[in-house]
């Protein structure tokens, strides 16, 4: 069953960094990798694996594609370890790229949004699920109803907004934060997160209606 | 002060108002603020966010187990993209001085002929398969306006000169212009996309795709690429009935 993360919308969310601290163990390993050490590049990788994983799999809510931006991610920060400032924590830097590169596949399944809407007809839903406790018809129908509108709403979503919205809602980055892990400015970041919240609020704004209530 | 924007709203309750001190005086003591306020977080808090499926305590090995070769491969691809050159453009050439003298070119065994036939229709296929992969790439690429980091696309464009400059050379030896047209000006684009910044605004992505576009390049490469493929499969059926009948 899949519940809304209330807890990450009443307040403050966890920060990223306080989730994927370091230590000393963690800087001899990215110490030993710059220096072309497999072993201690697997430790990272083992390390920060389902970390990574799961902000994947919630930027782009497929397991398919989240297990591809896994390996895409651990690729890149491989190829870019040389560029890796020691003094930032490791786990941070590779969710900054494991975010950019869901923002890529995002991107590039937009483009194709059409076309699997067609494949997987009206009550397919990539994306985003809704939780029904009671199973009753006239709550399935409701349910049914807010998933449309959702999948509406997402459907106007840019593939950047909609990541940005998941950064900053889901997984509490700062825009600071967002506007590095996608190469923006602070201000596109902060104008992507409003304009993805007015789109879900709009199609949300109705469900009242449907009977669901939170 | 009058009331908060939407936005303004929004910013402050992701603790990202540009004056967070004056917003909450504000709710302090603005009723409306607050409940609008209010009515933002229980929009947001009924947002239904995809679960991650669990993974196990192994999940960190299996990744690595998939990964390493990668690694590997990534620290040998240049030499294994260049390894098969030489034997594919020499296979180029003999093939091609085949199509044009059929009749005067030395009688090979059939199966060998055969075989490298069929190796070289592999490799260049495979060759223009992996061009069009990148044309296509750097066709959609920043659809939505935002800049794009291409040093993926780079490193594989700088990878695919080398072996396009070879089978390039060849053809033009052999004197089968339209492809050695093609295979041109598919060079330079590469050649230029290597050479880029890694990061591209959008009026690069648009100088680099109305280049694609204009010239048909991506078109003349998938026709090219057809015909190749269109040998190669009736390469596979002359040898499968050579062997049928020996």
């Amino acid at each position: 069953m899949i519940k809304p993360r209330s807890d990450l919308t009443a307040g403050p969310a966890e920060r990223l960094t306080e989730r994927m601290g370091g230590g000393e163990d963690e800087a001899q390993a990215v110490t030993r990798a710059r220096g072309g050490d497999n072993e201690a590049f697997r430790f990272l990788v083992e390390r920060h694996s389902r970390d990574v994983f799961r902000l994947a799999f919630r930027m782009t809510g497929n397991e398919h594609d989240a297990e591809d931006v896994v390996q895409e991610t651990f690729l890149k920060a491989y190829r870019k370890l040389s560029a890796f400032e020691e003094r930032a924590q490791f786990g941070s830097w590779v969710h900054r790229i494991a975010a950019n590169c869901a923002y890529d596949l995002l991107r590039a399944r937009v483009r194709h949004d059409e076309r699997l809407e067609r494949t997987e007809g009206p009550d397919g839903d990539r994306t985003l699920t809704v939780a029904a406790d009671d199973p009753s018809p006239e709550r399935l129908l409701a349910g049914r109803e807010v998933r449309r509108r959702l999948r509406a709403a997402l459907a106007r979503m840019s593939a950047l907004e909609r990541s940005a919205f998941t950064l900053r809602h889901v997984e509490g980055m700062s825009i600071a934060e967002i506007s590095r892990a996608l190469d923006l400015d602070a201000s596109a970041a902060k104008q992507s997160v409003f304009r993805a919240v007015r789109k879900l609020r709009m199609a949300l704004g109705e469900q009242a209606q449907w009977g669901i209530t939170t | 002060m009058s009331h908060l924007s939407e936005e303004e709203l929004v910013l402050h309750h992701f603790g990202e108002a540009e004056d967070a001190a004056e917003a909450q005086a504000h709710l302090s003591e603005c009723a409306t603020c607050r409940a609008a306020l209010e009515a933002l977080r229980r929009d947001l808090a009924a947002v239904p966010m995809p679960e991650p499926p669990a993974r196990g305590e192994d999940y960190g090995a299996e990744v690595w187990a998939r990964l390493q070769p990668r690694l590997a491969e990534r620290r040998f691809e240049r030499r294994r993209v260049w390894a098969p050159l030489g034997l594919a453009a020499s296979l180029l050439l003999a093939f091609l001085l085949g199509r044009h003298w059929p009749h005067e070119a030395p009688v090979a065994a059939p199966v060998s002929a055969a075989a490298r036939e069929r190796i070289l229709l592999v490799a260049v296929g495979d060759h223009l398969e992996r061009s069009e992969m990148l044309l296509v790439e750097l066709v959609n690429a920043g659809a939505d306006g935002q800049p794009v980091d291409i040093s993926t696309q780079q490193q594989y464009a700088e990878e695919l000169v080398g072996a396009n400059r070879l089978y390039r050379q060849t053809v033009v030896r052999a004197g089968e212009p339209g492809m050695a047209s093609v295979l041109d000006e598919l060079e330079r684009l590469l050649v230029e996309v290597a050479h880029r910044p890694s990061s591209l605004g959008p009026a690069d992505l648009a100088e680099i795709r109305s280049r694609i576009e204009s010239r048909g390049l991506l078109f003349r490469v998938r026709v090219i690429e057809t015909q190749v493929r269109e040998k190669e499969k009736e390469s596979t059926k002359t040898a499968a009935g050579t062997k049928v009948v020996s």
